[in-house]
């Protein structure tokens, strides 16, 4: 009997173990609660200042305003995030209110079957999602279902530092050729890196590849092959455009692949480097960071490219929410894309977003309005690469991007690999 | 009747082992194995079966040939800086002259073994960091500036500045492990060595070295076994790259799950580390049994 006792004894904490386990996966379904308190989970990519700052006092208000709420945010980096929030959708453990890009990145999640619908939310609230603007929506939306609402605007554009470039008289560049005589020139002047980029974040590269080939390959080609059932990759466009990169690189010196692009962005802000290629989102980081006088231009047209010479690349960033979210991250939801949390967040931040009245004279400085009217004025959009693409074309760019630069492949070469993953995708 | 009760309290004793082992290591293998004949997605709950064509994929993968290859030169350089060269610095600091110091280089050696591998990564990202590194300004203040290089940008040397940190980090667990082995030793041996007019290195080798043969063999394969299953100090540092130059197996293995989104393939590369290392663990298992412990 003693040993049976013990037995289920055994059994009892075995099992009490595993229940405390378990329960921990199930913590985001929104049912989770302390107490009568709601616990929403918050994910979201900056663990940097002054943004988590920033999300960590709005926590605090919406906290304040609704008492029954608790909300329990993680934070962590770009590349990272990404990896994260896949193991969350896989393990069916997302949190309640996330970031997310647009395009292929919100695709996929959409995939999982994970994530909210918003369209009964935004039908029953018009003032509110009637006051974002209505272009930003697109990326988040996937055969009418609008699964993310956009928050932050951002283009790519090179930042230049503008007295190092009036001291040499270099005119900002109108073309590609234009551009790599400016970029000599400043090498003549002493130089040595006239341009960088922190070519360890593969993203960076990512963002280069994407707005060159939007430049050298004619549009129908690029939607084919970003498309997986149809991509080829067989245009010359693309060698083209990956000797264009080659060619940049060998402007950014030695240490472009031995630092990230916050150590690139750091150099611009000292002055040490006079050209580099950035997001808007950005404006602030280098203002706070140096007191250089920069402005901005787009990747210059290249002369001979079939594809669209004006376009802008990039693409707005919003929130999504779990299928399983309560009714109170919706209301969370609705706080963070405020016009009055816009107002704050641009004042604060420095970002550009997609709420309406978030970005005007008062909220903002000169050099952002002026990103901002680009944004809003750009011919076209180009998805930032690695969202536009399939994420095994998309790694082989970036890491051929980085072995362009260190001398170790050719463009032929990467090329063939990425025709041999396009047809592997070709045939799922 | 009663043996069979004899054997119950054992039983019962190992059941939570058992249950747990079983749930967190034996069914999440047979998974994985299970895994690697089908394609899926993290996203998507949907699975198809694929058969061998993921093994086939295995066998022609060139990232896979630069990752194998970059974790021979783990497990090489690893054997030589944290088996011999802890051995020699385990002989040193047990050494009657220097074994006033020990206690405080013990620590000094053992201290990089209980900071986390993160925290370590990132302070090595300072440490050869191009710019502002502490290697290339001590390369400079030395007069050998021609040296300095952006060390983990550079294909070349991306994988030898990664398993350089990791030797820094491991090396005092290891001769730590060493010391209580030499401190095992007969003292009767090295004394009648002393009287017969044997020097510190005679004794060395004739003595110390076939006394911890036991420990070697261990610390050996331990060695080698980790150094298939690197993961931390790569990812952290280089994330593989530049392109896949320091790419290791694991690393290969995360960024296919988990950023390249094909699982089927991640599984049949977990499979590979598994089996490279259960070898390596079986020839673990069957040296210790033909040597004798004290």
């Amino acid at each position: 009997m003693k040993k049976f006792l013990s037995f289920l004894v055994v059994i009892l904490v075995s099992s009490m173990f595993l229940a405390a386990c378990s329960s921990s996966s199930n913590e985001s379904d929104g049912e989770a609660t302390e107490g009568d308190q709601v616990v929403i989970d918050f994910f979201h990519r900056w663990p940097n200042e002054p943004r988590k700052s920033f999300y960590d006092e709005k926590i605090a208000e919406f906290e304040k305003l609704n008492p029954n709420v608790k909300i329990k945010v993680d934070a962590v980096l770009n590349d990272s995030y990404k990896e994260k929030i896949k193991v969350l959708v896989s393990n069916d453990n997302l949190p309640d209110v996330f970031t997310s890009w647009s395009d292929t990145f919100a695709a996929n999640l959409v995939s999982s079957e994970r994530i909210m619908s918003l369209n009964d939310i935004m039908a029953e609230d018009p003032d509110w999602s009637g006051n974002i603007i209505e272009s930003q929506y697109a990326g988040f939306t996937f055969d009418d279902v609008t699964y993310g609402i956009p928050f932050t605007v951002d283009g790519k554009a090179f930042f230049y530092n503008k007295q190092i470039f009036e001291e040499n008289n270099i005119a900002v560049p109108a073309s590609y050729d234009e551009l790599v005589t400016a970029l000599d020139q400043l090498k003549a002047a002493g130089y040595e890196t006239p341009v960088v980029e922190g070519l360890t974040n593969g993203w960076a590269i990512s963002h280069y590849m994407g707005t060159i080939f939007d430049r050298v390959v004619d549009n129908s080609v690029l939607v084919k092959d970003y498309t997986a059932a149809t991509g080829e990759f067989t245009d010359p466009g693309y060698i083209r455009g990956l000797e264009i990169f080659k060619e940049l690189t060998t402007y950014m010196g030695d240490v472009s692949t031995a630092i990230d692009h916050e150590a690139a962005r750091n150099m611009f802000a000292a002055g040490e480097v006079p050209v580099l290629y950035m997001q808007f989102a950005e404006v602030k980081y280098v203002q706070d960071a140096g007191d250089v006088e920069f402005g901005f231009f787009n990747f210059p047209e290249v002369k001979d490219g079939e594809g669209r010479p004006k376009s802008l690349t990039g693409a707005p960033e919003g929130w999504m929410l779990s299928k399983n979210a309560p009714p109170e991250a919706v209301e969370f939801l609705k706080f963070l894309t405020s016009e009055e949390t816009a107002k704050a967040f641009t004042k604060a931040d420095g970002q550009l977003n997609a709420i309406k009245g978030g970005v005007t004279e008062e909220t903002s400085n000169p050099t952002s309005l002026e990103a901002y009217q680009i944004i809003l004025d750009a011919s076209d959009a180009t998805p930032w690469f690695d969202n536009a693409i399939d994420i095994t074309i998309a790694d082989i760019f970036m890491r051929g991007g980085q072995e362009l630069a260190t001398g170790q492949t050719t463009p032929e070469d990467i090329m063939k690999k990425v025709q041999e993953a396009a047809a592997k995708l070709r045939n799922q | 009747m009663k043996i069979k009760k004899a054997y119950i309290t054992p039983i019962l004793f190992m059941v939570p082992t058992i249950l747990f082992l079983g749930l967190f290591i034996y069914i999440p293998l047979i998974q994985n194995f299970y895994n690697s004949f089908f394609e899926f997605s993290v996203f998507s709950q949907s699975k198809e079966f694929v058969g061998f064509s993921k093994i086939k994929e295995l066998l022609v993968d060139e990232v896979v040939m630069i990752a194998l290859n970059n974790n021979v030169k783990y497990a090489i350089i690893s054997v030589l800086l944290q088996v011999f060269f802890a051995l020699v610095l385990a002989a040193v600091l047990e050494d009657k002259f220097f074994r006033r110091f020990a206690p405080a280089l013990r620590v000094i050696y053992f201290m990089p073994v209980m900071i986390s591998i993160s925290v370590i990564a990132l302070l090595f990202g300072f440490v050869y960091n191009p710019q502002i590194g502490l290697l290339n300004s001590f390369l400079e203040l030395i007069g050998l500036e021609e040296l300095a290089k952006p060390w983990l940008g550079n294909s070349t040397t991306a994988i030898y500045s990664v398993i350089a940190m990791s030797q820094w980090q491991s090396v005092g667990l290891i001769t730590m492990l060493f010391i209580v082995a030499i401190q095992k030793v007969p003292k009767e041996l090295y004394e009648a060595a002393e009287i017969d007019g044997a020097g510190k290195i005679r004794k060395f080798f004739k003595i110390t070295v076939p006394q911890v043969k036991e420990a070697t063999f261990v610390n050996l394969l331990v060695t080698v076994t980790g150094s298939i299953l690197v993961f931390n100090e790569p990812y952290i540092l280089t994330n593989g790259g530049p392109g896949n130059s320091s790419m290791t197996l694991a690393v290969h293995m995360y960024q296919t799950g988990f950023f390249k989104d094909d699982m089927g393939y991640a599984s049949t590369l977990a499979s590979l580390i598994f089996l490279l290392s259960a070898m390596f663990a079986l020839i673990q298992i069957k040296v210790s049994k033909t040597g004798k412990e004290d």
